[in-house]
């Protein structure tokens, strides 16, 4: 089982009641464009708990569909999510601006286990979106990291500056050399892993990446926790559309954060389910 | 004390089921009874063809349940079959086979083809409410139900369950089940109904229409049990609202032989079979009952 269990399954925080599972507006503060394909947008929440970094919200826009966004950062007053454009969806969330609403449930899922001092973050495309928010919470507590980010270019890179804020130097690797090592981020991974002293890997991006990420930190004997993406349809963990095969176990709340040895024991980087619950080969 | 049970010709260690169209993937069946403690469990309602189901959002909590308009997502039966039932046995405890069909034909050609890859029952879906030609018409008509189980019942081995909705007609249909040669009957289904947000202004799922669940559709479905187990001798299965043992033993007291259990699981996690079972089992010790069977039907008085 993940280390660090949802607010689903089990039944032990209990405190879930239907009422959860509701949708609440949540008017746009600020948007930020991240990238030519990524946008963030800070949320106005009035209600509700804030998530941990690695929670993630259903986010509908009325009159469209609704669908699983990890949170990037949250504070007092505000969460934000970091939205890529990759289809009619998210297409319409990008011609949102400050001042109009999206409707969200959650945070659901369990994040990432932030005890440790030293990590290491590979985040590939915006699979940044978690890690940038977990990068934050190390700082604030104190930790190390070194941080990894990969994309295709270097417009699509994404948070530099606020890491570098952090006082984190992001190292950089881009699939056509216009940023940083010219390749895949896993070779910086290869580079720097043997030597750092990790306690903990956290990754996000593209499974494939991932799926590379967690076995060669598994391989070094070190804990790795990656943050999955599967088509969801309820998000709390009663459809069963989002399961790994075949330990059964639900993305959205028995994860989406999980334990790297545990995702070898599954279907990870080999096959995710389509809305049909049809299973398809990555 | 034992809780272990006999529903026709199937024999379960409790009378606890996992509800069709929950979890509904073959690994998750099996950590449903493995991990969750249930006596049997329901597949998602299977279809000839492959169905994306309609787009999100299919579901939505309200104050005292979940409504949900999934529209009969699957993978198509051949697929699951091969696929998701081989995992979903190995969790060792009886596998009932969903199936929702249109026309006779598609009914009997999926069940029988269920019946070939291991399924223990079928359960004949006659009560979705929320996709057209799929369910609900079919089980407020007691001539169709008729005709549907006794095809089924003509070539099937393994039993046929007949799942009800809420209907005018409902007693009819499972009196015309049970005479066709259905072995049991689920009741209920979720109920039709909606949700609004109204800071969004509109109907909250993309289909409209869906269906109610959870405990606000509980003492609805006790009483259609409490009827049904006047008007029938095959077993009962109550279905809807199952929150904890004491809403699972009032199924049970109305008639029920087993209780299915879904939206709970979203609240109280996949052990709540267990819950439920030592629930039931801490009141059948406590009031010196010597086995579950005693109190199915108690409430209404004479013993049947």
């Amino acid at each position: 089982m993940p280390e660090n269990s949802g607010r689903q399954g089990g039944g032990v925080e209990g405190a879930l009641s239907y009422s959860d599972f509701r949708f609440r507006p949540a008017r746009i503060k600020k948007v930020v464009a991240e990238s030519p394909k990524v946008k963030s947008f800070y949320l106005e929440v009035r209600e509700g708990e804030l998530p941990r970094p690695g929670q993630f919200y259903m986010v509908w826009l009325p009159g469209h569909e609704e669908v699983p966004m990890s949170a990037s950062d949250a504070g007092a007053d505000f969460i934000r999510i970091t939205v890529s454009r990759e289809g009619e969806t998210t297409a319409q969330f990008h011609r949102l601006r400050r001042g109009d609403s999206l409707f969200l449930r959650g945070p659901f899922g369990n994040g990432f286990s932030l005890e440790g001092k030293s990590f290491l973050l590979v985040s590939g495309g915006y699979g940044a979106a978690p890690l940038i928010f977990a990068a934050k919470e190390i700082s604030r507590a104190g930790g190390r990291c070194t941080y990894l980010s990969g994309a295709k270019n270097r417009s699509e890179l994404l948070f530099l500056g606020e890491l570098r804020r952090l006082g984190v130097e992001p190292l950089v690797a881009t699939e056509d050399g216009s940023a940083g090592h010219r390749g895949l981020v896993t070779d910086l991974v290869d580079a720097v892993l043997p030597r750092g002293k990790y306690q903990r890997v956290l990754t996000c991006g593209p499974e494939l990446m991932m799926y590379e990420v967690v076995k060669r930190a598994v391989g070094q004997g070190i804990k790795v926790q990656a943050s999955l993406e599967r088509y969801m349809k309820c998000g709390f963990g009663l459809c069963g559309s989002c399961v790994l095969d075949p330990a059964g176990l639900r993305v959205c709340c028995d994860g989406p954060v999980f334990d790297g040895e545990l995702l070898l024991k599954t279907d990870f980087g080999k096959r995710r389910r389509e809305a049909s619950g049809a299973g398809v080969s990555l | 004390m034992k809780l272990g049970i006999r529903l026709g010709r199937m024999r379960m260690r409790n009378p606890t089921m996992l509800a069709s169209g929950i979890l509904c993937n073959g690994s998750l069946l099996k950590r449903a009874a493995v991990e969750g403690g249930a006596g049997a469990v329901v597949t998602k309602s299977l279809t000839r063809e492959v169905r994306e189901g309609y787009p999100t959002p299919v579901v939505v909590g309200v104050d005292c349940g979940v409504i949900n308009a999934v529209g009969l997502a699957n993978q198509g039966f051949a697929s699951y079959l091969s696929e998701d039932l081989p995992l979903a046995k190995e969790g060792r405890v009886p596998v009932i086979v969903s199936v929702a069909a249109g026309r006779v034909e598609e009914f009997e050609e999926i069940c029988v083809r269920a019946e070939e890859a291991g399924a223990d029952a079928v359960e004949l879906n006659l009560s979705c409410p929320h996709v057209e030609g799929h369910g609900m018409e079919v089980g407020a008509d007691p001539a169709a139900v008729s005709r549907i189980v006794k095809d089924l019942a003509g070539v099937m081995k393994i039993p046929v369950h007949v799942k009800l909705g809420l209907s005018d007609r409902m007693i009819e249909s499972a009196v015309a089940a049970e005479a066709a040669g259905a072995e049991a009957v689920v009741a209920i289904n979720t109920i039709r109904a909606m949700a609004i947000d109204v800071d969004a202004r509109r109907p909250v799922l993309t289909n409209v229409y869906g269906g109610l669940s959870g405990p606000a559709i509980h003492p609805i479905a006790l009483r259609c049990v409490f009827e049904l187990y006047r008007e029938l001798s095959i077993p009962v299965i109550g279905c809807g609202g199952v929150s904890d043992w004491r809403t699972a033993l009032d199924f049970l007291m109305a008639g029920a032989s087993a209780v299915q259990v879904g939206s709970a699981l979203a609240v109280r996690g996949i052990g709540i079979f267990r819950e439920i079972e030592e629930g039931i089992r801490r009141y059948l010790v406590k009031n010196k009952f010597s086995s579950v069977k005693e109190v199915i039907g108690i409430a209404h008085g004479v013993k049947r």
